[in-house]
């Protein structure tokens, strides 16, 4: 198995490391300025979430490919607390931290494709893939 | 016996080729080669007969022959129906020449004929369409490459002024293509205002307005203004009937009147030169105070 | 790490050149404030030219900022925001809208000086 670059998430200065990978990678892959800030942002979102609310987890980045088109995945996940309601935190501005709750929606805007997994008291793990254009 | 269709038809290719060239010129008249002229056109034909009939002589299907003809009339633009058309008719003409050697065919004679030009022509025609299709999807790519340039352009018309004027169908790839264009354009030209000229979008629905406003507030951040303009009645009625809130956002009904507001915001007036009569009334007054 | 800022007349300049962090950015919250304080500065630049990627968070500490500030009698201006920035925050759903923008340092300070002196 191929081995994917990770990050694990266990202080805040974790969260720049993260998006810098992030950027890294997308550049490689031949994502315009656009895009890069684009899931370098998202990526710093679901890191941050991570630090907030689970405390520590890891954000892990594969090459993804459909039918000849390129893209990035990134993987958020980790064993916190979990979400309750999902369709809760998925609105413009809901947060439990006096945040702008702008973050999962924000990231779903950002990125080609989303999907969340959490278990209350299990954990969360969060997907989402940006294609090249 | 089909070896004997063969005989025929070569041994008799002058009457074919003859058949075949009368019914082709014939059909110029109802067609879409009249931009090329008869010398051409008759030239053209003649090479094409013959390298149909090279073709059966090496035993039928696509010879090197005849796909570099067939290529190089694609690159010419000359239309497929030229080609597939001249193969119908090569079909016929020897159908037609071979069954009039006969004064009487039985059927399976007559279905060996048919069978054996089949086997000719068809793959002939096969593999054009495909050439052709290929090639014609390479310039539907790109035309789209083309039009993606050009979909949103962004005109710097004076110091700190730019006009973006929009035209066609906005869908969500296009909406990022033109946000991009505008915030980079904006940087590049210094501009201090933007005109949004809408008046070539033919449809401005909830989508489209959403991401007209999404845009305009993009510019904002980066620290420039939007003006809004070319809002004709309908696209004010469906805003306002949509509920669409452009409440934030100058928008004026024409580019004119976009355009004398840009130049406010970026500290100008326009100055008309005196009238004539007000120069003719001057002089008089002159001559009278005189 | 510390974000310097300077002062020119009543104006506060910052020019921020760093990948900001949370706590930098709070840190830098918490300097600018001061500095107002003290210097009684009326109007504050902010330049982020040099930074391409601004998330919800610093968003929020910017916005905050400004909202503070503004309490204590000083205007504040971003500018220099990149398009990819600029994009992605509307994407995300955050419009600042309380926010003056300028296209740069001499923008901004043109657009503090319009407002401030009539
Ligand atoms: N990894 C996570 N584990 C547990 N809860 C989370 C996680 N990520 C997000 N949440 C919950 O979802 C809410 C919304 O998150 P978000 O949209 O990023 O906004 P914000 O972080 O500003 O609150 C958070 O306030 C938090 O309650
Ligand atoms: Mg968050």
């Amino acid at each position: 198995m191929e081995l994917k670059p990770c990050v694990n998430i266990r202080q805040e200065w974790d969260i720049v490391g993260a998006r810098q990978l992030g950027r890294e990678k997308a550049k490689e892959l031949g994502f315009g300025t656009v895009d890069q800030a684009r899931i370098a942002t998202a990526i710093s979102e679901l890191a941050r979430n991570i630090y907030l609310y689970a405390g520590i987890g890891k954000v892990y980045f594969e090459m993804v490919d459909h039918l000849g088109k390129k893209g990035l995945k990134i993987v958020a996940v980790d064993e916190g607390p979990g979400i309750r309601d999902l369709s809760q935190v998925m609105q413009d501005g809901y947060s439990t931290s006096g945040g702008l709750g702008a973050g999962l929606p924000g990231v779903k805007r950002l990125m080609d494709t989303f999907e969340i997994n959490s278990e209350w008291g299990e954990g969360t793990e969060i997907s989402a893939v940006k294609w090249v254009r | 016996m089909p070896k004997r269709v063969d005989r025929i038809v070569l041994d008799n290719s002058d009457v074919i080729i003859k058949n075949w060239l009368k019914i082709v010129s014939e059909n110029r008249q109802n067609d879409y080669t009249s931009s090329i002229s008869d010398e051409l056109f008759q030239s053209t034909n003649r090479e094409f007969v013959n390298v149909i009939f090279d073709s059966l002589a090496s035993g039928g299907g696509l010879t090197k022959e005849l796909e570099s003809f067939s290529e190089r009339l694609v690159n010419l633009g000359w239309p497929l129906s030229y080609l597939t058309d001249g193969l119908q008719t090569f079909r016929r003409v020897t159908i037609d020449f071979v069954l009039s050697q006969h004064d009487q065919i039985d059927t399976d004679f007559f279905s060996v004929i048919l069978d054996r030009v089949d086997t000719w022509v068809d793959p002939i025609i096969n593999k054009l369409v495909n050439e052709y299709s290929g090639s014609w999807e390479h310039t539907v790519s790109l035309q789209r490459v083309a039009l993606q340039e050009l979909s949103a352009p962004l005109i710097p018309v004076m110091r700190n002024i730019t006009i973006m004027p929009l035209i066609g169908t906005i869908d969500t790839e296009r909406a990022k293509q033109i946000m991009e264009n505008l915030l980079t354009g904006v940087i590049k030209h210094n501009a201090e205002v933007v005109l949004i000229d809408i008046t070539g979008v033919p449809v401005v629905d909830t989508m489209v307005a959403h991401h007209i406003i999404q845009a305009a507030e993009a510019v904002r951040l980066i620290g420039a203004k939007c003006i809004l303009v070319g809002i004709r009645p309908e696209i004010a009625q469906t805003i306002v009937n949509l509920g669409i809130d452009l409440g934030k956002f100058p928008t004026k009904s024409s580019l004119r009147k976009g355009f004398e507001t840009a130049l406010e915001l970026t500290g100008r007036t326009i100055q008309r030169e005196k009238k004539q009569e007000t120069i003719v009334e001057d002089i008089m007054n002159q001559l009278t105070e005189g | 790490m510390r974000i310097p800022i300077l002062k020119l007349h009543n104006y506060l300049l910052i020019s921020i050149q760093i990948d900001l962090d949370d706590q930098s950015a709070i840190q830098f919250q918490e300097d600018l404030l001061n500095k107002i304080y003290k210097s009684g500065a009326t109007g504050v630049v902010i330049d982020l030219t040099s930074v391409d990627i601004i998330d919800s968070f610093i968003a929020k500490v910017l916005g905050d900022v400004v909202t503070m500030s503004d309490l204590m009698g000083a205007k504040v201006v971003l500018t220099g925001i990149q398009p990819a920035v600029a994009m992605t925050l509307i994407e995300l759903g955050i419009h600042m809208q309380d926010v003056q923008t300028a296209l740069d340092l001499e923008q901004g300070l043109i657009k503090l000086r319009q407002e401030l002196e009539g």
